[in-house]
């Protein structure tokens, strides 16, 4: 049990895939121009993640080493497939906003590096926890990068006017440049707390 | 088995359980996708020609027009697709328009990969709302007699083009002050 919280625990923080891994850049960067993007499209990946995590170490034991990638291929882009085809069929209002980014999850290397590095070795409850700890590390990261995007880009949190109708809209913020710049700055604080977080504990 | 066997077979039936599960899920998934395109096409025709209730489809030299009736059968106007070229892509539009009077009636965008919070803009009524009225034998000239979005001059660049070259040939096949 303590090593499941462990597991899960460990895509939140301390290996979370977006701010200390820094894979699964390509959705990170794209679709964080609002928060609610950000959300929306960080637990449409943890859904997939945690399916193809399952299966693949469910089959751990049956896929021959040489050609796990194929397989690990086909079975998290046929989950995204589905994801993709069940979402245009039962939720469309949410599937017209995530439309374009959720053929994206296929290339989102974050389930790509969880099936090859984790779930293929581990047992499904373990593979489940990280996907799940993973899933939502990724979540909050792309909706915390959407919310500063948002917030400096037009002035809006979660669609809600927060910032006056005097304040300056820094149009850049919402446009690719934006995304590396607002992603540097959130990956230096990171870094200085948990420098400081580690000078702290030598201390005592 | 040998190892290479063993390869193929896996990957076989990867791939054949794959397909299987593709193609179930499309079977259910895609009467109702197609339901909600309709729901759509349908929303965006009577959006664009007020006080439409059913719209009839009618195919002429090579184009789809959907010619909107009210509760009585009384025609309210054309709605045609156009497509315009945008900065992200093809800007895809619904017009409404009405040869009577000469003047559209609406525009929707359908389908668009504008910039976020610039060019997408060109989705929000306060600049789909100026071609409401306006004359199909103005010069749709960005600046001129279409406002543009403040950072964003593509797009709406597009839209005004892509209707112009539309209405070239809409007015061809239901002239302006014809019956329809």
């Amino acid at each position: 049990m303590y090593q499941l919280v462990k597991d899960f625990l460990n895509g939140l923080w301390n290996e979370n895939p977006t701010f200390r891994m820094i894979i699964g850049m390509c959705p990170t960067l794209a679709v964080t121009t609002a928060a609610m993007n950000g959300i929306a499209m960080g637990l449409a990946t943890t859904f997939v993640l945690v399916f193809s995590s399952l299966l693949i170490s469910l089959l751990r034991n049956f896929i021959p080493a040489k050609v796990r990638i194929p397989c690990f291929i086909i079975v998290i882009a046929t989950f995204v497939t589905v994801v993709d085809l069940f979402m245009a069929a039962y939720f469309p209002a949410i599937h017209k906003i995530l439309g374009l980014f959720v053929p994206l999850i296929v290339v989102n290397c974050t389930i790509m590096a969880r099936a090859e590095a984790f779930a293929s070795k581990v047992t499904p409850p373990r593979a489940v926890a990280d996907a799940l700890g993973m899933g939502l590390g990724f979540t909050w990261a792309i909706t915390l990068i959407g919310a500063v995007r948002e917030l400096m880009g037009s002035g809006t949190l979660f669609g809600y006017h927060v910032l006056g109708e005097g304040a300056t809209h820094w149009v850049i913020m919402l446009l690719p440049p934006g995304a590396f710049i607002t992603m540097g700055i959130l990956l230096g604080i990171m870094n200085v707390i948990t420098r400081k977080s580690a000078r702290d504990i030598q201390c005592h | 088995m040998n190892q290479y066997a063993r390869m193929i077979v896996v990957l076989l039936i990867f791939s054949v359980l794959s397909g299987a599960v593709l193609a179930f899920s499309y079977e259910i998934a895609n009467p109702k996708i197609q339901e909600h395109a309709m729901k759509n096409l349908e929303e965006s025709i009577k959006n664009v020609l007020p006080g439409t209730t059913k719209y009839e489809q009618v195919e002429k030299e090579g184009m789809t027009f959907y010619l909107g009736l009210d509760d009585q059968g009384n025609k309210k106007g054309i709605a045609f697709k156009a497509t315009g070229q945008g900065f992200g892509g093809p800007i895809e539009m619904m017009v409404g328009y009405d040869p009577k009077e000469g003047k559209l009636t609406g525009l929707q965008i359908l389908s668009m990969a504008e910039t976020p919070g610039l060019g997408a803009r060109i989705q929000e009524p306060a600049f789909t709302e100026q071609f409401k009225g306006k004359s199909v034998n103005d010069p749709f000239e960005p600046k001129k007699d279409v406002q543009v979005i403040t950072g964003a001059t593509i797009s709406p660049a597009g839209v005004a083009s892509g209707i112009k070259s539309a209405l070239e040939k809409v007015t061809k096949i239901y002239p302006v002050g014809g019956d329809y």
